[in-house]
């Protein structure tokens, strides 16, 4: 900071030139020189409210049943159940509640990496808060990102929420089974991710049932850690 | 057993950046000893999730009761500059569809159609500087 000129006896600009986001995404990227040196593969997991995301977390860890050598970092904004959700799966489970903030950020994910053991973990799964806007803005320091979506969102969530696809790794069409009864087309959707992100997978499944799951882990590259 | 981490907030993105802006203002204001903060200039990338309304609507309410009331709040709109890794266009975004994604994500250059682009201009978000009186 500094004082650049006067304007007047007593009028002065005063020059900050700080960049807002910046901070965010400085810790993002300790966070994952912290993930990196422990040898973790960081996830976030993104979709909207009741997309599906805790059950697609329960049904990944279901199938590669490392137990605590899986990890989770479950956002929300002020309950616990998605905590409790994913504890039956046997992973080692932390609960970050952002109150009423939209999105989880860096710095809640390096509060929640202290509080949480790592050692032994091999991939840490970051459910984000409900929301296909904020945490786009907000990168975590995760290797990947996954956006999962429903087909009982209806016809236009990806046409509505570009942003969020295109900043996707892996994109998880979710509720498979419901398309028709929905009158929602999977291939349009699947279109329509096309044409902002070309090139993330986009799967087909129903995680309740764990339909398409194996697709999702070897999507992420998670079948190297097994 | 699970633990729980709370942090309390209000919703909304813009009202988080709008109060770390608000802070470092108050902050410079406090640090340089002035009476009363005059104006505030920012530069938002016309790609960064933040809408320049709520931002200013967060600020102007957030600085009532300080010496920073009533206070100017000048946003300027930055433009996108993306640079195509195939063809080499550097410039800006530009697309002849109308429902195009195109003004929130720029997808492909808008010269060669190659997705190969990065974007370098347009997603920041700077508090560039303050008027105050001493």
């Amino acid at each position: 900071m500094k004082i650049i000129k006067s304007r007047g006896p007593e009028i002065f600009d005063i020059e900050l030139e700080k960049d807002l986001l910046a901070k965010n995404r400085s810790l993002a990227k300790e966070n994952r020189k912290r993930f990196d040196d422990s040898k973790i593969l960081a996830i976030d997991i993104m979709g909207s409210i009741g997309s599906g995301k805790t059950s697609l977390i329960k049904a990944i860890l279901k199938n590669i049943a490392i137990g605590e050598r899986a990890a989770v970092i479950a956002g929300d904004l002020t309950t616990t159940i998605d905590a409790r959700r994913i504890e039956g799966e046997g992973a080692r489970v932390i609960q970050v509640n952002t109150g009423k903030e939209c999105h989880l950020d860096a710095n809640l994910i390096r509060k929640s990496v202290k509080s949480l053991k790592l050692d032994g973990v091999k991939v840490l799964f970051i459910e984000n808060v409900g929301n296909l806007i904020c945490p786009g803005e907000f990168p975590l320091g995760a290797h990947k990102r996954l956006v999962v979506v429903s087909v009982t969102e209806g016809p236009y969530t990806v046409m509505k929420h570009p942003y969020i696809f295109k900043e996707a790794d892996v994109i998880a069409l979710n509720k498979i089974d419901l398309a028709r009864a929905m009158k929602v087309s999977p291939s349009q959707l699947e279109s329509d991710a096309r044409e902002v992100n070309p090139d993330a997978p986009f799967i087909k499944i129903n995680a309740l049932k764990g339909t398409g799951i194996p697709r999702v882990i070897h999507a992420l590259g998670l079948k190297s850690l097994l | 057993m699970h633990e729980a981490l709370c942090q309390s907030a209000i919703p909304m993105h813009e009202y988080s950046i709008s109060s770390e802006i608000v802070k470092t203002v108050l902050g410079a204001a406090a640090e340089n000893e002035t009476r009363k903060v005059l104006s505030v200039q920012l530069e938002i990338g016309e790609l960064a999730l933040l809408n320049a309304e709520q931002v200013s609507f967060w600020i102007h309410e957030l600085f009532k009761g300080t010496i920073a009331e009533g206070s100017k709040v000048k946003i300027k709109k930055v433009r996108a500059r993306i640079r195509c890794g195939s063809c080499g266009y550097h410039g800006g975004m530009k697309s002849d569809r109308a429902d195009s994604f195109q003004h929130l994500v720029p997808q492909s250059c808008p010269k060669c159609g190659s997705f190969q682009i990065k974007i370098e201009k347009g997603r920041e978000c700077f508090l560039r500087r303050i008027q105050a009186v001493k």
